[in-house]
């Protein structure tokens, strides 16, 4: 308070402190460099802080709203994928099951044929075989034909009745031999005259042989007997 | 009792005394014009650092409380006045209401009988100040957005009232300073008061009368922020369907 000269207080108690005197105007001084300073200087970088920072709240709003809107969106891709994949694997077992029903009816399909085939071959075989053995009997028939030939010749020659009566016999054993029940018609048939004719054939054959054993007579009555048949 | 003590004169307290410099027969405050640039001191370097900090990612708290009262003169501007009609009413409000703050809580440490720095607005010659600078900002405003219409509003809603609307003009300013002055003055003449009782108990009156001080400083902030921008709000397009947008 020293340092400074105090006023008097107004004359008479009048006290004047009401009035306005020269500090007014360093007062507007000094508050017109505060107001031009914040005015210039602090309101504005503040307000764009704050700008820039609303602007970034609303971006990262949108942002936000975007990520759930992309996230449901992939949910529901997911969702989507998720039973169309169900749906294919329902379709791949139907599937699968259909070929294997199908693979099953194959292989039970050839197993029969196999058994068709194996059977037939069977039945081939037995054909064939029986084929052989009729044409191995039919080799030893002429042999046998001989030898009866030759037994005929050498018992009577002479006796025409008794020599018929015995090639008949002949041939009809061979026939009742060469014709088994089971065999097809025209295989016995063909049989009977490819042995007919085969026995025809050895029957000649003891003709050339017969001037050998010198019987002439013999030989003259063999086309007889074939006259016959 | 304190009319008592004022009587007295020579007594504890004062009112309205000031140590004064006298410069080329001008008479002015020392007290004051000390005060008042140490509270422009504060609050230009509060606000430099704050400009010179302003973020637009993670705000200090000093910038939130900022962009909180910007916010709020803003909005007040723009339901009064527009902002797109007076932009400048925003910063001068700003500024308005953080020196008039720190101008009242400058008094926050009590000396024994009065404060270690007085409040320059408890002096008029501050207050007169803002308030003139205010009013003339307002005529201005007033004159350049409605033109001729402005003065219209003079002989509103008759003829008859012209002087009191004359008369209610020029006392905007001076209600506008002087319950700011009022106010804070009071506060140091309590201050002031209440230092004649004996120290031993009046620290406690004293300490709670600061804390209402700074609760009143606050409030008449905010008061003479929001009449400014109220006037600009009268002046700017008061009379509706005037056509003054």
């Amino acid at each position: 308070m020293s340092l400074y000269s105090v006023a008097a207080p107004g004359g008479g108690g009048g006290n004047l402190f009401l009035i306005p005197n020269a500090t007014f105007f360093v007062e507007l001084l000094i508050f017109l460099i505060v107001v031009g300073v914040i005015w210039r200087y602090v309101v504005p970088p503040v307000k764009r802080a704050t700008a820039q920072r609303q602007e970034m709240v609303r971006r990262q709003i949108q942002e936000s709203q975007q990520a759930t809107k992309r996230l449901a969106e992939a949910e529901a891709r997911y969702s989507a994928a998720l039973a169309e994949a169900r749906v294919e694997a329902a379709k791949i077992r139907e599937s699968a099951r259909a070929d294997a029903q199908e693979i099953k009816d194959e292989l039970r399909e050839q197993a029969e044929h196999e058994v068709a085939r194996i059977r037939e071959r069977g039945a081939e075989q037995l054909a064939t075989q029986r084929e052989q053995v009729v044409r191995q009997l039919r080799g030893e028939l002429g042999k046998l034909a001989v030898t009866l030939a030759g037994r005929i010749v050498g018992e009577s020659v002479a006796d025409d009745a008794r020599r018929a009566g015995t090639v008949d016999r002949f041939l009809d054993e061979l026939q009742g031999m060469a014709a088994p029940p089971s065999a097809p018609e025209s295989v016995p048939q063909d049989n009977v005259a490819a042995q007919d004719r085969a026995v025809s054939q050895d029957s000649a054959a003891p003709e050339a042989g017969a001037p050998k054993n010198g019987t002439v007579k013999g030989a003259a009555s063999v086309p007889h007997a074939r006259r016959r048949r | 009792m304190i009319a008592h003590v004022l009587a007295e004169g020579g007594g504890g307290v004062s009112v309205g005394e000031h140590p004064q410099w006298h410069i080329l027969g001008l008479t002015i405050n020392a007290d004051t014009v000390i005060s008042t640039s140490i509270a422009a001191v504060i609050v230009l370097a509060f606000g430099l650092y704050l400009a010179a900090k302003a973020t637009s990612k993670v705000p200090s708290t000093l910038q939130i409380a900022f962009e909180a009262v910007t916010e709020q003169v803003e909005r007040q501007v723009e339901t009064n006045v527009g902002i797109r009609t007076a932009p400048f009413v925003v910063p001068l409000a700003i500024s308005l209401f953080f020196f008039i703050l720190i101008a009242n809580w400058i008094s926050i440490l009590p000396h024994a009988t009065e404060e270690y720095v007085r409040p320059p607005t408890a002096d008029v010659n501050l207050t007169f100040a803002m308030s003139v600078f205010v009013m003339i900002m307002v005529w201005a405003t007033g004159i350049r957005v409605q033109g001729k219409h402005y003065f219209g509003h003079f002989v509103q809603p008759y003829k008859a009232m012209l002087p009191l609307n004359i008369i209610e003009e020029l006392v905007k300013p001076v209600t506008l300073s002087l319950r700011l002055f009022g106010n804070i003055l009071a506060g140091t003449v309590m201050v002031s008061v209440l230092a004649l009782m004996p120290a031993a108990v009046s620290w406690l009156p004293t300490s709670a009368w600061k804390l209402f001080d700074l609760f009143i400083g606050m409030l008449q902030a905010l008061i003479f922020a929001l009449l400014t921008i109220i006037y600009f709000g009268m002046a700017a397009g008061g009379q509706e369907g005037e056509g003054a947008h």
